[in-house]
């Protein structure tokens, strides 16, 4: 910005902004230890592969299948991994899951106070909210105060279960099945599963389904 | 779990495990969380520290102490993680919601106390 | 207990229980470095370069006032830097010059 009196005529620059610092040392990071042979430019690469790979429609195809599966659905509550990698999805990251089924009687949250933990093999990468201070803080002593502000309402006398992950175990909301969804195919009804019913904070709807 | 199978156990005498490989809580028991104050790192948040709740299940398999694996150490000893509940009125004084609210959390073992 | 005993006792990413603001349904699509970043912190996990319990200490040990200030994946980046210092695989220099010659080359590429 200051040193704006150099006489060469300004190309329009199309290639992203000047890297940021933190940028800049991601790649020296990486390149200096790719140089070393102690990490390979491929498994970088395919990392990414990885976490591309790792969305809430995984999850979604999960939960509908759990909904018109009771035998899947039992396997999937007592053994959350071992459920999903029927699926053919790996825990690439050595978690095990714990999989919450929300009832008429039971409404699950899920949240980590100390970082960021989060279903990434069923899930992909968590969302910022779900990673900063407000939602961090508040979730575990006032839940349906938190839960208000998604616009969900838990009544009295459904138990909130909070779960804080801090460890190996990532969790994830079994949403309750919505109402008049009975004649949805298997794909329509995983089409209606959101990201943020996965980690509890609204219910599955007929409406606002689709992508997160 | 030493006596999970019992089938297969009447055909061997009963071979011992490495010390921690059984867990030292089953579910249902009610269980103390120690209030110690570790420095540097942990992941026994302070919220939960001298609180008493019950087991629920046992994580399996048994894994490294956190606390030291923050500081690099990849191998060791193995204990339990549990994930325990709590009563959030138990962890809340003054907790504003239903007193059947709840609160659940994965302890490793050397965390916890029979209450 | 005093102030100072309670924030030694309170490491900076322990804030369950704190008094916070609203939750604003905040999000973003990472960035190309983001994303590699987060890779990287994988695969450094994989080979237990830098397993996600020292990631995570490693983060907490950049204290509450960066913890302020940096975002998620900056946060990441630079306590990765400090845990590979700590362990002798890189030095503070090697990677500054890296550094250097990494902000040349987009000089350089851009035609700046």
């Amino acid at each position: 910005m200051f040193d704006h009196d150099h006489d060469h005529p300004h190309e329009p620059i199309v290639t992203a902004a000047r890297p940021s610092l933190y940028e800049i040392m991601e790649t020296a990071v990486r390149e200096l230890l790719i140089e070393r042979h102690l990490i390979g430019a491929h498994e970088i690469r395919r990392q990414i592969e990885v976490l591309d790979s790792r969305t809430p429609a995984l999850g979604g195809a999960i939960v509908a299948r759990a909904w018109i599966d009771p035998a899947f659905k039992a396997r999937l509550l007592a053994d959350g991994r071992g459920a999903c990698e029927e699926f053919g999805i790996s825990f690439y990251d050595d978690t095990s899951l714990i999989v919450l089924e929300n009832t008429e009687a039971v409404h699950n949250l899920i949240v980590c106070t100390l970082c960021s933990c989060y279903p990434r093999p069923v899930l992909g990468l968590p969302p910022d909210w779900y990673k900063l201070k407000p939602y961090r803080a508040r979730a575990i002593f006032e839940p349906r105060a938190v839960l208000a502000e998604f616009g969900t309402v838990i009544p009295a006398e459904v138990e909130v279960r909070v779960s804080d992950s801090t460890s190996m175990v990532r969790y994830l909301v079994l949403p309750r099945r919505p109402e008049g969804s009975d004649d949805f195919t298997e794909a329509e009804l995983a089409a209606l599963v959101t990201r943020d019913a996965m980690i509890g904070v609204v219910p599955v709807n007929l409406i606002d389904g689709a992508s997160p | 779990m030493q006596d999970s199978h019992p089938a297969a156990q009447s055909l061997i005498s009963k071979p011992v495990w490495a010390l921690g490989e059984e867990p030292a809580f089953r579910p249902g028991a009610r269980v103390h969380v120690s209030s110690r104050s570790p420095i540097g790192h942990y992941r026994v948040p302070l919220y939960l520290r001298g609180k008493t709740g019950s087991v629920v299940s046992v994580i399996e398999p048994a894994g490294l102490n956190n606390e030291e694996e923050g500081f690099g150490r990849n191998a060791g000893g193995r204990r339990h993680y549990y994930r325990v509940g709590f009563e959030m009125s138990e962890v809340w004084a003054g907790y504003p919601g239903p007193v059947r609210d709840r609160l659940f959390i994965e302890v490793f073992e050397t965390w916890l106390e029979r209450a | 207990m005093s102030q100072a005993d309670a924030m030694l006792k309170r490491l900076p990413n322990d804030i369950g229980g704190l008094p916070a603001g609203p939750v604003r349904p905040v999000d973003h699509v990472l960035e190309p470095w983001e994303k590699r970043c987060h890779a990287l912190a994988d695969v450094l996990d994989f080979h237990k370069i830098i397993n996600t319990e020292e990631k995570r200490r490693g983060v907490a040990a950049l204290g509450a006032e960066l913890d302020n200030v940096l975002s998620y994946y900056e946060r990441w980046i630079a306590a990765f830097a400090n845990i590979l210092f700590q362990k002798g695989i890189l030095t503070p220099e090697e990677l500054a010059v890296k550094m250097q010659q990494v902000e040349a080359r987009w000089a350089c590429d851009v035609g700046a």
